[in-house]
């Protein structure tokens, strides 16, 4: 219920600072704090127990959503409520926005942060499953200087597990703005409105001149491991117009293809359902969004 | 607080007054437990099972106790000797049961997890958390009882071995008192099943849930050698915790004091039992000397209270072709949890919602029986619609499957079987004592358009869409007369107030029940300003200080709208007696009390207007100028009334939804939601509103989204929010109210209790509409929660050929 | 132990507080605002302690103290800069949009926050924006409406503001 000891708070103003405090201490000793709408949890259940918090409030250069003209560079610490109302999300990002819009409620929208929810890629978590769907990359920096980038699909690793390691900080999550049309879309259900997903599936695919999907990417959570890929949605997409038999085709084959869960929220057989019923719409929108 | 008065009124009853309340509330200046600050005040926490059942091998104290900060740790070894058991006579019913034999700690071994092993006293609650860690607790695991029916049979682990049994209450309702005549009304009913052309027969469960208050428990306690023990405590009936506090702690009577706080975050009734936890913060803060206090957190509260409803019902239903409804044979299984908590024990609930189960209807014969199973799970406490929410679950829903087998209009059929005859004696031998059903349910199922509403239906199944409508109605108890709480929780059902006019005219009421947010300050301030003719600003109300207020056994069973608000306008009218003696000898003239007439602030003879006073004069008159009076007069103005009915009361309500199942998912809709309530003469109608719609949410909330899970070692799952689902502002539909009142004629305003009465008709009502919407799919729900994944199974079954 | 300097509903406070104090406590305990509620564990998901950090409404059981340093803190003490009631508690008092009470001033920060945002707001939309607030008494009904009125009074006032 309170948090256990906490020996530093420290509040750095620049990603030096950060590093620098990150190699004072022994691994496992800080935590980098964001909006800390999931760590606090953890650490007031006590299932953390730092020693050191690095509280990344005080990093303005996190804070800001770059539209660049091939890229969209979001900061680490841009928040919920950011994502929601900003106009360079529009277009090809409203995948992100649509799940950014349900994280929670307001109160935790007012204060989480993408890259918080990155990071911690907690088992059910609607913005790790859009930023995968978007191939976003995550850049990140190491506490021996090293400037890295990691794709989603390698970012991602497992509930809680993600391959940022300890000595690394998050800086943005970056995606390729798409040359032809594209469209994304997200989705969720849960038992009560807004929840954790009990299955979140977000979709994004990018068509050709003549309107036929070339690119498809879908993912999935909800599932007991975190944000995944559900590959075997995506080959019955390519070269379709988003017709009713090629969706209903994705929707199985990730079914056939993935093992859900059964736990107090719902049955295995049930999330397949979901799957079915919430990748379609999801589907259906993202390829309506590419069309207009 | 506006006092805005309708010109065209007469009195405050009836008015939309805002509520007195409000102003601190909506400002923070509310005085919650939490908010009582006493300086030097210590802090607990406990220490809590890990277990469902193990015996306690050995407790290390040491680290903990070394800690600094740390002032006292105490556990069931050193506590037992010391404390008086459980049970007392005073939280113990009059009815025949296995009461178990516990200390506020675990002695020996625990039998839930959950159950509080160690209490740790430190001087900061962050402190006390940190050494709650360093306990270390030796468990010898038992075998765990979870499944209420496996618990009665006779080769099954024992939670209370003592007993012998996990059997701790068992009762036939229906024959008479003794067991031969109760055989010989079963051999009567199997008969009538025997030979009756339409049965229907099954199984109905409901699951664990009930209600969490948003604000959770907590006590404070302060000691001192000549006041004695003053115990702050979030509770619902002061009165019955002072007593029980006196007995068990061996405190004489008068040295102790019970403040349930002027503001509580909901009780629901899980406020109402007398808590264990209660006991060792008192004991604590007397031994040491120093104020004490303990804040449940939400975990705790979870895991511990708001936990009912849990329950089999084996219910048959035997009528004709034409719909009248023959015989009624239910048995009732109930999951008791370990049975160790004050007044309720558990199986209070379960018992009280066997006797209400014949509800509304006219059943010609019934056999209802139950039996109660202790398990390892946490006691069940009571939650608004106390025990008839399992039953009226599996009524309402074999009541709709009765219909179906006719082929008849369900909500037809139930008219056709309403009580059309007040008063009137349920099979239960339970009293209705007035009111109008018919009225009540005409009123409902005129807006509900059966008709038009088929016509709506098949359109939208051509367009494959599944809309259904369903009923469920409720007879509640308003308020609980002493003829059946002194049976039951060996307690008086009268209710109390003392009403003190002061020398300005203005009014103090004085109530021993304990509200959590019911508006009681608001309508008992109408009720005053009605009776004297005043403003509802010149009433104040204070409740739940045992130091000042007359006995009353509690905010339950909605005690207020009938028993309180009843005492109440008694003691204002035998103050108006006293007033109306005096002034009329003032006035020189002969008149009793009815020539007179309260308004607007004066009191004025009828017989000639011009004879009068204003109220404040001759209210100084007599309590500060006592001379010159009639013979055998006195001053001053303070009077206490008890009110009680010479025979229980009841009000009516019921209940229809409309909704829409999404076939692909089971996932449904509720479109509209309509009410009807005989709620007698309301006083405040935007109160009564406000309680009509809580208890339709916490109904749609239990039966949907909320479910407390073991797991089969009998470790509680959904101890925190994000697994016990609440239902959102996002979740749940608007309510559409239409009163049909008919004034309670044993009350002296015509008031009746509500409050009680649902959520118990919620379920069976939404349930009732889901089937009805996949009627071309013949389903038939009979267990809760009702949730999209369990309805999309149906579906499924349903689809095979 | 650190060293804090913020404003809460105006007033500048400079406190000596413990690294893992939680801002609710600190606000509760330190400095006596008990109008700030706790409703659930850890878990942060009822919503009556909502307050404005730098005018958005957060729930401060999710911060800790030392987080605060150096900002702007309100609470329902704070909402009337006044004393009186703001449109939005009044609303609440006229449509009965409270019973117990307890979770009425997280909602009270969280609508006022809500409304500045949405001042012209559809039932969804409240109801929605209310996802981070658990009634238990209410069902939501009366809140929704108080809400809506609460919206209405604003708007009048802005009009009559402006002629």
């Amino acid at each position: 219920m309170y948090p256990a000891e906490i020996k530093e708070y420290h509040k750095p103003d620049s990603v030096e600072q950060v590093l620098e405090l990150i190699a004072n201490h022994e691994e496992g000793e800080s935590l980098l704090l964001a909006g800390g709408q999931s760590a606090m949890q953890a650490i007031k259940s006590r299932m953390l127990r730092p020693q050191c918090i690095i509280d990344l409030q005080g990093l303005q250069e996190l804070k800001t959503i770059n539209d660049e003209s091939e890229t969209l560079k979001i900061g680490a610490m841009v928040r919920y409520c950011e994502l929601v109302k900003s106009s360079s999300l529009n277009n090809n990002f409203t995948g992100l926005k649509d799940a950014a819009a349900h994280v929670g409620d307001r109160q935790v929208r007012n204060r989480g942060t993408i890259g918080g929810s990155v990071c911690w890629n907690y088992a059910a978590a609607c913005t790790p499953t859009a930023v995968l769907a978007l191939d976003g990359n995550m850049h990140l920096i190491s506490s021996d200087g090293e400037i890295k980038v990691i794709c989603a699909d390698d970012f991602f690793l497992g509930p809680l597990d993600t391959a940022k390691s300890e000595s690394d900080i998050l800086i943005s999550v970056s995606f390729k703005k798409s040359k032809t049309r594209s469209g994304s879309a997200y989705k969720k259900w849960g038992l009560v409105k807004d929840a954790l997903p009990v299955v979140g599936i977000a979709a994004f695919v990018k068509l050709d001149s003549n309107g036929s999907c070339c690119e498809a990417r879908i993912a999935l959570t909800g599932m007991g491991v975190g944000a995944q890929r559900a590959a075997a949605g995506e080959t019955p997409l390519l070269g379709s117009y988003g017709d009713p038999q090629s969706i209903e085709a994705a929707t199985e084959n990730i079914c056939a293809n993935i093992d859900a869960p059964t736990d107090l929220s719902a049955t295995s057989d049930y999330r397949h359902q979901l799957i079915r019923s919430i990748g379609a719409e999801v589907i259906l929108t993202a390829f309506k969004r590419a069309s207009t | 607080m506006t006092s805005a008065k309708d010109p065209n009124s007469i009195e405050w009853l009836g008015e939309r007054l805002a509520r007195k309340e409000d102003l601190r509330l909506v400002t923070g200046k509310g005085k919650y437990l939490a908010d009582i600050v006493i300086p030097g005040t210590l802090h607990a926490v406990f220490v809590r099972s890990e277990y469902a059942h193990a015996n306690i091998t050995g407790i290390d104290l040491s680290e903990a106790e070394s800690m600094p900060g740390v002032v006292a740790i105490y556990t069931g070894e050193n506590i037992k000797d010391r404390i008086n058991p459980m049970p007392q006579a005073i939280v113990q019913p009059n009815l025949p049961a296995k009461y178990p034999t516990f200390w506020p700690l675990a002695v020996g071994k625990v039998t839930f997890h959950g159950e509080p092993v160690a209490l740790i006293i430190a001087r900061d609650k962050y402190i006390a958390e940190d050494a709650s860690e360093l306990v270390l607790v030796d468990y010898e695991e038992l075998p765990v009882v979870l499944d209420p029916e496996k618990a009665l049979s006779r080769n099954s682990t024992v939670v209370h071995e003592k007993d012998g049994t996990n059997e701790i209450f068992s009762m036939t309702f229906t024959g008479g008192e003794n067991e031969e005549a109760q055989n010989s009304n079963e051999a009567e009913v199997n008969a009538i099943f025997e030979s009756a052309p339409v049965v229907v027969k099954e199984r109905f469960k409901t699951h664990r849930t009930g209600l969490t208050p948003m604000e959770p428990r907590g006590v404070l306690c302060d000691w001192n050698e000549s006041d004695g023990l003053t115990a702050y405590i979030t509770t619902q009936r002061p009165h019955i915790d002072r007593l029980a506090l006196s007995d068990i702690l061996e405190i004489s009577a008068e040295k102790v004091r019970v403040i349930a706080p002027r503001d509580q975050g909901g009780g629901f009734g899980v406020k109402a039992p007398f808590y264990r936890e209660n006991i060792i913060i008192a004991y604590a803060a007397k031994s040491l000397g120093k104020p004490v206090r303990w804040i449940e957190s939400r975990y705790e509260s979870l895991m511990n209270v708001g936990q009912e409803r849990d329950q089999i019902n084996d219910m048959e239903i035997a009528a004709d072709l034409e719909g009248n409804l023959l015989a009624l044979r239910n048995k009732g299984i109930a999951d008791n949890g370990v049975g160790t908590t004050g007044v309720y024990w558990g199986f209070v609930m379960p018992f009280l919602g066997a006797i209400e189960l014949p509800n509304a209807y006219k059943w010609p014969k019934a056999h209802i029986s139950l039996k109660v199973a202790t398990t390892n799970k946490a006691c069940l406490t009571p939650s608004r619609a106390f025990g008839h929410f399992p039953t009226r679950f599996a009524l309402e829903r074999c009541i709709d499957m009765v219909a179906h087998k006719i082929g008849m209009e369900a909500s037809e059929l139930r008219r056709n079987n309403l009580v059309d005859a007040l008063p009137y004696t349920s099979v239960t031998n339970e009293y209705y004592d007035s009111g109008d059903f018919l009225k009540v349910w005409d009123t409902l199922v005129e807006k509900a358009d059966i008709s038009a509403f088929r016509k709506r239906q098949s359109e939208a199944l051509n367009d494959n869409r599944y809309i259904g409508i369903g009923f469920g109605c409720g007879v509640e108890l308003s308020g609980v007369a002493s003829d059946l709480l002194v049976p039951m929780e060996n307690q008086p059902g009268y209710g109390a107030a003392t009403v003190r006019l002061d020398p300005r005219g203005k009014v103090q009421v004085f109530g021993g029940d304990a509200p959590g947010g019911q508006g009681h300050e608001t309508t008992t301030a109408q009720v005053v300003a009605s009776e004297f003719g005043i403003d509802p600003a010149a009433v104040v109300v204070t409740t739940g200080d045992t130091g000042t207020t007359p006995f009353g056994s509690g905010s339950i069973g909605a005690r207020a709208g009938s028993y309180f608000v009843s005492a109440v306008a008694d003691a204002c009218r035998e103050l108006k007696e006293k007033i109306t003696r005096i002034l009329a000898y003032d006035l020189k003239i002969e008149a009793r009390t009815e020539h007179f007439e309260f308004t607007d602030g004066e009191v004025i003879y009828i017989g000639d207007r011009s004879k009068k006073s204003s109220f404040v004069s001759i209210v100084e008159r007599i309590i500060m100028f006592p001379i010159n009076l009639p013979e055998n007069e006195v001053g001053g103005l303070d009077a206490t009334a008890f009110f009680e009915a010479a025979k229980p009361m009841i009000c009516f309500n019921a209940d229809c939804c409309v909704v829409e199942v999404n076939i692909e998912t089971g996932d449904f809709e509720i479109l509209e939601w309509m009410t009807t309530e005989d709620v007698g003469n309301v006083i405040n109608p935007m109160v009564v509103d406000g309680q009509m719609h809580g208890a339709i949410v916490q109904g749609i909330s239990n039966a949907v989204f909320e479910e407390f899970v073991y797991d089969d070692q009998g470790q509680q799952l959904t101890a925190d929010f994000e697994n016990y689902k609440l239902a959102t502002a996002a979740d749940v539909p608007n309510i559409d109210i239409h009163y049909a009142t008919t004034p309670c004629p044993h009350t002296p305003l015509g008031t009746r209790g509500i409050g009680e009465g649902r959520p118990s008709s919620i379920p069976g009502a939404l349930t009732n509409a889901v089937c009805d919407a996949l009627t071309p799919l013949k389903i038939e729900i009979t267990e809760l929660p009702l949730r999209p994944n369990s309805i999309w199974e149906k579906i499924q079954q349903a689809k095979q050929p | 132990m650190k060293n804090i300097k913020l404003t809460v509903n105006g007033e500048k406070f400079e406190e000596q507080i413990d690294n893992r104090l939680l801002l609710v406590d600190f606000l509760r305990d330190n400095l006596s605002l008990t109008g700030t509620h706790v409703g659930c564990t850890y878990e942060g998901v009822c919503g009556a302690c909502t307050i404005h950090l730098d005018g958005d409404a957060v729930k401060s059981c999710m911060l800790l103290a030392v987080q605060a340093d150096g900002h702007n803190v309100t609470t329902i003490e704070g909402l009337s800069a006044d004393g009186g009631l703001t449109n939005l508690q009044q609303a609440f008092n006229d449509e009965h949009g409270l019973q117990c009470g307890y979770c009425t001033p997280g909602i009270l920060m969280n609508m006022a926050d809500f409304l500045t945002e949405n001042p012209n707001p559809s039932e969804e939309q409240i109801r929605h924006g209310l996802i981070g607030n658990l009634c238990r008494c209410t069902g939501y009904v009366h809140i929704v409406r108080a809400v809506k009125k609460a919206a209405k009074m604003l708007k009048d006032s802005a009009h009559e503001d402006r002629t």
